[in-house]
């Protein structure tokens, strides 16, 4: 066994509890930086890499059947610039019927397809098998178990009164169909056109698509082209949701890098500098310098290899589970892959990359260091550092064992600096995760009307092959108002009207009863007040150009009306208005409400209420209304463990000052317990110095916590197309801000706690003997 | 400074005392007593057990068995902060480094001892300068220990240990880290210590420093009183 080798062994063994510290450090830092790059890579064009694991098409082309064949367009696929094609595929359009309990009222775009593999659009198929049979079809569903697993083996009945049962659950990033069935069972449903799936050579950019795909039909009939949808439209439309959160995941996954880094480097050359004094010793033996750095690299990197090792395997286990979680709530399950194989190449050998750097700086010093010097090097500071400060609080009003704490980061101001910066960032984490987390929960209650909404109640309807309530429209609304419990009600319909002057139909939802107590949050104008009046969503403003105050007319079957957006509401649905009953009653006067909204007086059962609805008309079908928003959920849920996270590594580092401190400080230690110091004024000076440091990093961490959380819901709603109110993003009060100081004090605290009562049992004896 | 009252009470009682590190006999069955205002110094070869001894009676350390009573206290019954605000009413120590606190200057290391007390900051200081006075490193209260002579540090050190008025004074080899000239410098503060009442227990190598300041010598081997000596003191 080579010296070196054994003079490290021997350092090891005489630094345990140093070694295990600088083990859980690194073992916590290659964790939280293993899921920040995974969280990292999560948010940098999740569509981008869905996309190329499911070879998405960049074109899904619709043609007319009675005007080109099949094998014409077979024959597409050998054109200049085209790199695959699928299809051609029936499709049609199955209608859903309004009321329907499993699925949205309207049409259900439907493809006949063989499987689900390809050259093109390669669909997930993440639940029960392809539909093979007639009568089996497989649902376009987000790759989420636990909420749309439950529509395996669900019968589905159309309008026309065609029934499927649901054989599968797929997703694809390509949206090239809501649904599949087999190519027998199309051909049945008589395919109203042809679907084709086009990869091309260069995709890059709108013009190439369009002249990919201008090249690719060019020798087709003319007009046989109906439709075609761009990857990239498919791109811009999926920003909306995803987008939205990934500011935050960036966000998030930089913070915990940084904190990774700044804490392993930060304990190893501390772990280096308290060893100066050995280095000496080493020296003194006939070490050469470069046996000397050799010595202490291999005593830090003995701990981060295993400690490595072990984080990159329960890394690798832990943080599929999240980054899932963070996918699903992005909106797309299909996002979360895993770590990709570059994650586990840059951090395995890189934690160690960081501990040899931070290693070596202070080793390289030591080893510039005559032996004499680095001798006197390891004992506590002898520059008189921080005297000014020390002799000032000696004369402070307060208990000595807390002036001594509060004079002892200025010994060593570098590391109480690397401590602060430590703690100012966990803050800073502690900070944007409250702050996001309360924008979050108010923005998912306001959008899931939690508290304002208790319970839907559908009509049945009678093409869904449900009871139909004995009472007529008016009629429930006052039966649901008599049921004890009831508070406010409020009867909606759906509807598609045309825009006069926009090609895109939009979706009108028409509100009767008590809807200003139980609609969405209106934050700029005011909630109609009569027939002719609607509000809008942020984004279909924005679409449209319009503004609170414009006028538009909008049309169903022939019958015209002209509407004022008075109001501006909070959602995200581009295509969306909300309008009184008595607007609909100029265009529809016999339309019924086809789901009435109830909210209930406090205390009262939502199922109890639910009972006497349903005992009233066997007709109406009763469901609790969500309270709890699934990607707020997710959300604060990732937030959370990324912030316990932080905290544990920032606590670490405050665990390691505090270590490396005592140590130092052993002699005077000794000699304030054999002056009558008690271990609990012993405790309490050591904690105080922490306490100190971790109240300066609060006050510090703070106001960035605040702009980042500022700056982070800048862009999340930029890129959701919503506008929060005021309510929802000044989440800053004076007592949660003092509760966040307090939150930088107690990561010191407890970092220190545990190495300050080691410190108060210290046996003097051994220490003031030993020198 | 304080005259002590010399009345030839016990101040320090041990009984049976035995301690054991492993299987290693630190002292066995050690019986002896200190009475007030006597200077007893403790000599014996390296690794004899005096220190061990010295911790005893300072309450750094318990027995195996046996019991150490100091101004009448069982140590034997005191909890870990008991026997720290006994050490602080009771007991003042003298070590061979000093063991000042580098980052206070000369006046706050003394003024310390007092302010843990609960003492306020002007008291102690005040105390504290009075102390330095009497000893003769008043004009060095404001020097930080590094600038410091080894004798000025153990003056420091021993105004430290004077400051709470303790029953009884410990120091072990004060002289050992000095020169000849501040060692007999330290020496003359002990004796002068002494001789005004204050009771002393020195544990030293230096048989100079023993017939100089001790009233009675106490010889130890092995953990165990081989010898015990009342001394005439050398000028």
């Amino acid at each position: 066994m080579s010296a070196v080798w054994r003079a490290a062994r021997a350092a090891l063994r005489r630094r345990k509890v140093q070694s295990a510290a600088l083990g859980i450090v690194v073992f916590s830092s290659t964790l939280a930086a293993m899921v920040s790059l995974g969280l990292i890579e999560a948010s940098s064009g999740p569509f981008d890499r869905a996309f190329a694991r499911q070879h998405g098409a960049h074109v899904t082309a619709v043609f007319d059947p009675a005007a080109v064949s099949a094998a014409q367009l077979a024959r597409t696929a050998r054109r200049p610039g085209v790199q695959a094609v699928a299809g051609p595929f029936g499709q049609t359009t199955l209608t859903v019927p309004d009321g329907d309990p499993n699925l949205a009222p309207g049409p259900l775009t439907v493809v006949g397809r063989g499987d689900p593999g390809g050259p093109v659009d390669r669909i997930n198929l993440w639940a029960g098998r392809w539909a093979t049979r007639p009568g089996e079809i497989v649902l376009n569903r987000p790759d989420d178990p636990p909420i749309f697993g439950q529509d395996l083996g669900l019968a589905l009945t159309f309008t026309g009164g065609s029934t499927f049962t649901v054989v599968g659950l797929a997703s694809t990033v390509s949206q090239t169909a809501q649904a599949w069935v087999s190519p027998g069972q199309m051909a049945a449903l008589r395919p109203a056109s042809l679907q084709v799936l086009y990869r091309f050579t260069d995709a890059a950019t709108d013009t190439r698509i369009r002249t990919g795909l201008a090249t690719a039909v060019a020798d087709l009939p003319a007009g046989s082209l109906l439709a075609a949808q761009s990857s990239l439209t498919l791109k811009r439309d999926h920003g909306r949701g995803a987008s939205a959160y990934l500011p935050f995941l960036a966000a998030f996954g930089i913070l915990a890098l940084v904190v990774a880094i700044l804490i392993v480097s930060h304990v190893v050359s501390g772990a280096v500098v308290a060893g100066w004094r050995n280095i000496g010793v080493l020296k003194s033996l006939g070490f050469t310098p470069n046996q000397v750095v050799s010595v202490y690299l291999a005593m830090v990197l003995v701990p981060t290899v295993i400690a490595s090792l072990a984080a990159v395997a329960v890394g690798g286990l832990a943080a599929h589970p999240l980054l899932r979680t963070v996918s699903q709530g992005v909106g797309d399950a299909d996002l979360a892959t895993g770590l990709s194989p570059w994650v586990y190449a840059v951090t395995l050998p890189g934690v160690p990359a960081v501990v040899i750097l931070a290693a070596l700086i202070p080793a390289l010093r030591a080893h510039r260091l005559p032996a004499a010097l680095a001798i006197g090097a390891g004992g506590a500071s002898r520059t008189g550092r921080g005297r000014r400060v020390q002799r000032r609080l000696s004369g402070a009003r307060l208990p000595r064992s807390v002036s001594l704490g509060l004079g002892l980061p200025f010994a060593r101001p570098a590391r109480s600096l690397m401590t602060l910066t430590a703690v100012a960032l966990g803050v800073t984490a502690v900070t944007l995760a409250t702050g996001l987390s309360s924008t979050m929960i108010a923005y998912g209650q306001a959008s899931q009307r939690a508290g304002l909404v208790h319970t839907l109640i559908h009509a049945g309807q009678p093409h869904t092959g449900q009871t139909v309530p004995q009472h007529g429209d008016a009629e429930i609304e006052t039966l649901l108002r008599g049921l004890p419990g009831a508070h406010h009600v409020t009867a909606v319909t759906w509807m598609e009207l045309h825009l006069a002057g926009y090609p895109q139909p939009v979706r009108a939802q028409f509100l009767r009863g008590d809807w200003a107590a139980t609609s969405q949050t209106v934050i700029h104008g005011r909630r109609p007040t009569g027939p002719g009046e609607a509000v809008a969503t942020s984004p279909f403003l924005d679409k449209r150009g319009l503004r609170i105050g414009d006028r538009l007319t909008v049309t169903h079957n022939g019958t015209q009306t002209p509407l004022v957006i008075v109001g501006q509401t909070m959602d995200g649905h581009p295509d969306m208005i909300q309008a009184d009953w008595r607007t609909l009653s100029g265009l529809a006067p016999d339309r019924k409400a086809t789901q009435y909204e109830v909210r209930l007086t406090p205390g009262t059962d939502i199922g109890t209420y639910n009972n006497a609805v349903k005992t009233a008309d066997p007709g109406l079908f009763p469901s609790a209304a969500p309270q709890v928003n699934t990607d707020t959920v997710a959300v604060i849920g990732a937030a959370t463990t990324l912030t316990l996270l932080l905290g544990t590594v920032a606590a670490l580092g405050v665990f390691n000052t505090v270590v490396l401190t005592t140590r130092e400080r052993r002699r005077d230690l000794g000699m304030l317990k054999s002056i009558g110091m008690t271990p609990r004024q012993v405790t309490t000076m050591v904690v105080t110095s922490m306490a100190a440091l971790g109240t300066a990093g609060g006050l510090l961490g703070i106001p960035v916590g605040v702009v980042a959380h500022h700056l982070t819901i800048v862009a999340m709603t930029g890129a959701a197309g919503i506008v929060l109110p005021p309510s929802m993003t000044d989440v800053w009060h004076i007592p949660a801000l003092a509760l966040l100081v307090t939150a930088g004090a107690l990561i010191a605290v407890l970092g220190a706690l545990i190495p300050a009562r080691s410190a108060a049992r210290l046996t003097i004896a051994t220490v003031l003997h030993g020198e | 400074m304080t005259t002590r009252d010399s009345s030839g009470q016990a101040v320090v009682r041990l009984e049976a005392v035995h301690k054991e590190y492993g299987t290693t006999k630190a002292l066995d069955a050690v019986t002896l007593q200190i009475r007030a205002g006597e200077a007893v110094a403790v000599m014996g070869p390296s690794g004899c057990g005096k220190s061990t001894l010295l911790n005893m009676v300072a309450g750094l350390d318990r027995p195996t068995s046996g019991t150490v009573t100091v101004h009448g206290q069982n140590l034997g019954e005191l909890t870990e902060t008991g026997l720290a605000l006994f050490r602080r009413r009771r007991i003042g120590m003298i070590f061979q480094f000093f063991n000042l606190l580098d980052d206070l200057p000369a006046l706050d290391n003394v003024a310390l001892a007092a302010q843990l007390t609960g003492s306020t900051a002007r008291q102690a200081r005040a105390r504290a300068l009075e102390l330095l006075d009497e000893l003769g490193v008043a004009d060095r209260r404001d020097v930080y220990p590094a600038a410091l002579s080894g004798g000025e540090r153990q003056r420091v050190a021993v105004a430290r240990a004077l400051m709470n008025r303790p029953a009884l004074l410990l120091a072990d080899e004060p002289t050992g880290a000095l020169d000849s000239r501040a060692g007999e410098q330290v020496m003359d503060l002990l004796m002068d210590l002494n001789q005004i009442g204050q009771t002393l227990m020195i544990v030293t190598h230096d048989p100079q420093l023993a017939t100089r300041c001790a009233s009675r010598l106490i010889e130890f081997a092995d953990g165990t009183v081989v010898a015990e000596n009342n001394l005439e003191r050398t000028p």
